[in-house]
């Protein structure tokens, strides 16, 4: 087990590597320079002044050498200093990341809370209206795009009903422990980023508890005697379930990735807005740190996957 | 106002300093009155102000602050040594109070006796000098060329001196300073002495200064964290991304605020902004003129209405090969009067703005009164100009000469709707005198990596300016500022127009008699010439849109600062 978590963490240096060089290459060679973008306007600066700044974030090399220290940077961890903040771009991209794993996790709970007994009742209640009821939640829950969810949310729940907050993490005047008001603000984007995800694992469940139902173990327990209650909980669930618990590391993953969208909408101060509002203003240190950072946790959580595969199913051979 | 913003960011940033306008004349543009309390009505101390914004702030020093959202917050902590009366812009004593000497090169300063910084620690000279140390020795800063032409500047940050020597602090009262300056410059009163050059606490960021120390100030927590303040509020705490969280000073040299808190909200966009307002979640904010009639409409709130220092123009490539006709002035002017300006200022503004027709906003005291050609909308003379200019119609109803029709692109930055709006009604109505637009939009850095770099694609573009308390235009028009790709220079006079007189006239503005008078008289030229030259179809100037809720006491904004006796107002209860 062990080679193998080397082995796979070994695997995970050329995928930065690449994530890196992509996400340099877009960045310089999409139009627009990020000096001239952040003193367009500021008439009284002399070329000289505009020279240093250039100088400063070491834009004034040429494209292979910038290349090249940025590589050797990057692997330090090093990707310089925010054009807009004057300061480490990747101490300021990972002062936003609470804010998004705590989006993240709690919308990770709320598709396990809500999707898995869905796709358990459709299965159990096969057939009935209740089944095609969750079905059809299924396929809408993954068709509607997010960002137009949120929105119909904000228009029900914050300016209708006035019930809920639509923006930031915290009402102005709250201390920062306040949880009752952070629940407040957390819930719809949480719903929201969570919402696709549902909808897929109550489809999978369903899927997966109508496969284990039909097993021989489980006609054999019912034939013991047990109670049925009993058949279905210890052994029909506890199967249907392996392959949701294992893919957990993926899912959160796609959950950073998609938070992107949803911290826009609902201007979550997280990593996803900050790289987002970084990107329109071309300030190159934090695209890159703010990439690269939820490139590496893409990795790792894919590498957890596959470690909880392994353990979990005795049947995936470590190779 | 959002599409603004991003153009204009660093301009207006600088809210004095690095920016262009100076004192002033009597606003021209719509204002309401300031509402003070009403008879028997006693301000009472308490509430919270809470400001919308779309950005959050990138740093509280202000000697690094080169965004609006930053500086609106920085200039409530550190004050300024002047300040800009709201309505005409006439510098007044702030933090300090100054003469300046016979020859003009010499200013003479002296700091409020009451002036301390919040921890009690009195306001000095030597404060000044350390804020101008601090950018000398930034390597992040975009000020220094506005300290560059004071005596001993360079020695500095050469490294070959250690302090500024025209910077003299009176040793018998340290509240006395007094900056030389090497040659006659007529911005440096705003520039040298503005949001941007401090008094900066001394005991706080002097161990920054000290020599070997390098660009230790680009590094330091007290950026993000203020410790002191010399301003109305005092930094508490910036839940970045979220709210940027202030308490008043209580040592305030103009006395305590009455309002207890102030807070910097950020907000998704113009539209939320304008919800959050209606439901009292922010109090302050501007809005966008679609959302005028439904802030109107509420009981609880007022708007304030003012001209904005900015303006949103048609600009001509005068030396474009490609498309000769705009070489022309004569079909310069049938552009200016070919397009109803009137109009789209109606559609598109609602009617909250002012159609322009030279470069000074009429707000600023650099506008000239009276004497404009103000090329009311006039087809017939827009063709007879074509026809002067030796064009001659079409079968398709294009004006052409040598078998050359009249025709050019006009870029515009895509997403930015007022802009898009612009073009479209450029396009047809332009077409209707017999000229032919190609419509392009494109990403705004694109546009701005072409036109600072003299791209010749470029035959016209929309975009805007916005500037500064300092009406000095040369940045933007004097022939210097044109860019060359042939020697890769940039520069923001990017439709290369240029003359002789312009030149002289924007140069003698600030480098000549520095007295206001004399100073508008040199901008009358200069801005006469555009007027007859139009090497931009000068567009319109928007009107700021203040919301404010109803209760809200002492409020008295103007085109040249909203919150000038922020200290005063109050919520009635």
């Amino acid at each position: 087990m062990r080679t193998y978590v080397i082995r796979r963490l070994l695997y995970a240096i050329p995928t930065l590597v690449a994530i890196a060089t992509i996400t340099f290459l877009i960045t310089r060679l999409a139009p627009g320079d990020p000096i001239r973008f952040f003193t367009f306007g500021a008439t009284d600066l002399t070329r000289e002044d505009i020279e240093a700044l250039r100088a400063a974030h070491g834009l004034d090399k040429s494209l292979p050498e910038q290349f090249a220290l940025y590589i050797v940077n990057a692997a330090q961890m090093k990707f310089g200093n925010s054009i807009l903040y004057h300061k480490d771009a990747m101490s300021l991209v990972l002062e936003r990341l609470p804010n998004t794993l705590t989006l993240a996790v709690s919308a990770l709970v709320l598709q396990l809370l809500i999707g898995v007994p869905l796709g358990v009742i459709a299965a159990v209640n096969r057939g009935k209206w209740i089944d095609n009821a969750v079905r059809f939640f299924g396929v809408i829950g993954h068709a509607v795009p997010a960002f137009w969810f949120g929105l119909m949310l904000i228009i029900v729940f914050s300016v209708t009903l006035r019930w809920l907050p639509s923006q930031g993490v915290l009402t102005v005047g709250k201390d920062v422990w306040d949880i009752g008001d952070r629940l407040k603000h957390l819930i719809m984007p949480a719903f929201v980023l969570a919402l696709a995800g549902i909808a897929n694992y109550s489809r999978y469940l369903r899927t997966e508890t109508l496969d284990v139902i039909r097993q021989d173990y489980i006609r054999t327990a019912e034939a013991k005697g047990l109670a049925s209650k009993t058949v279905f909980m210890v052994h029909a669930l506890r199967n249907a379930l392996i392959p949701v618990v294992t893919a957990l590391g993926g899912v959160l993953a796609f959950l950073i990735s998609g938070a992107l969208v949803i911290e826009q909408v609902f201007t979550w101060p997280g990593v996803g807005q900050f790289t987002y509002a970084a990107a329109r203003s071309k300030d190159y240190p934090v695209i890159t740190a703010g990439v690269m950072l939820g490139g590496m946790l893409l990795v790792l959580s894919y590498l957890i996957r596959d470690i909880a595969y392994a353990v979990v199913d005795p049947r995936i051979k470590v190779k | 106002m959002k599409q603004q913003t991003r153009t204009l960011r660093l301009l207006v940033a600088l809210l004095g300093t690095l920016a262009l306008v100076a004192t002033a004349c009597g606003p021209t543009g719509p204002t309401s009155g300031g509402t003070t309390a009403a008879p028997g009505e006693t301000p009472v101390a308490g509430g919270r102000l809470i400001e919308g914004s779309f950005a959050d702030i990138k740093t509280l020093n202000p000697m690094l602050v080169a965004d609006v959202p930053s500086s609106t917050v920085t200039g409530k902590i550190y004050d300024t040594l002047f300040f800009a009366d709201p309505k005409n812009g006439e510098l007044k004593p702030n933090l300090g109070k100054w003469t300046i000497s016979s020859d003009s090169l010499t200013y003479n300063w002296e700091i409020d006796p009451k002036a301390n910084w919040s921890d009690g620690k009195p306001v000095t000279g030597e404060d000044y000098l350390t804020g101008l140390k601090l950018v000398a020795m930034s390597k992040l800063t975009v000020r220094k060329s506005n300290f560059q032409d004071i005596e001993g500047w360079k020695d500095f940050v050469d490294g070959k001196a250690t302090t500024i020597s025209g910077v003299k602090v009176d040793s018998a009262d340290p509240k006395k300073f007094s900056v030389k300056f090497a040659k006659v410059f007529c911005p440096a009163l705003v520039n040298a002495f503005g949001s941007s050059s401090g008094p900066m606490p001394t005991h706080i960021f002097g161990k920054y200064t000290a020599a070997g120390q390098a660009d230790a100030i680009d590094k330091a927590p007290e950026n993000t964290a203020p410790t002191v303040s010399s301003g109305p509020y005092v930094f508490k705490e910036w839940r970045k991304g979220d709210q940027v969280i202030l308490t008043k000073n209580q040592n305030y040299f103009k006395g305590s605020p009455l309002i207890d808190e102030y807070v910097f909200k950020i907000v998704a966009d113009a539209t939320v902004l304008a919800a959050q307002l209606k439901t009292g979640e922010l109090n302050y904010g501007t809005v966008e003129p679609k959302d005028l009639a439904d802030m109107e409409a509420q009981q609880n709130l007022k708007v304030f209405k003012y001209q904005a220092l900015s303006y949103t123009y048609i600009g001509w490539n005068v030396k474009s090969t490609t498309a000769p006709a705009l070489q022309d002035k004569r079909v310069r002017q049938a552009l200016a009067y070919g397009l109803d300006m009137d109009a789209v200022v109606k559609s598109i503004l609602f009617g909250q703005g002012t159609k322009m027709v030279a470069h000074h906003p009429p707000a600023s005291w650099a506008a000239p009164g009276a004497g404009l050609n103000q090329y009311p909308y006039d087809k017939a003379k827009a063709e007879d100009l074509l026809k002067t200019a030796g064009y001659t119609k079409g079968g398709d109803g294009i004006y052409a000469k040598d078998g050359k029709p009249i025709e050019f692109s006009i870029v515009a930055n895509s997403g930015n709707k007022t802009r898009e709006t612009l073009l479209q009604v450029a396009t047809e109505q332009y077409k209707a005198i017999g000229v032919k637009v190609n419509p392009k939009l494109e990403a705004f850095e694109t546009m701005v990596d072409k036109l600072t770099t003299g791209n010749q694609e470029i035959q016209g573009w929309i975009i805007g300016w916005s500037l500064g308390l300092e009406p000095d235009p040369y940045g933007i028009w004097h022939s210097t500022q044109i860019p060359n790709p042939a020697a890769k220079t940039t520069g923001f006079n990017f439709g290369a127009f240029t003359n002789a007189d312009f030149d002289k006239a924007i140069e003698a503005g600030r480098s000549g008699n520095c007295s206001q008078a004399e100073r508008k008289k040199n901008y009358e030229t200069f801005n006469k010439i555009l007027n007859d030259e139009q090497p931009y179809m000068f567009g319109f100037s928007p009107n700021t849109l203040l919301v404010v809720p109803q209760n809200l006491r002492a409020i008295d904004p103007g085109t040249f600062s909203a919150t000038w006796n922020l200290e005063k107002w109050w919520f009635k209860q």
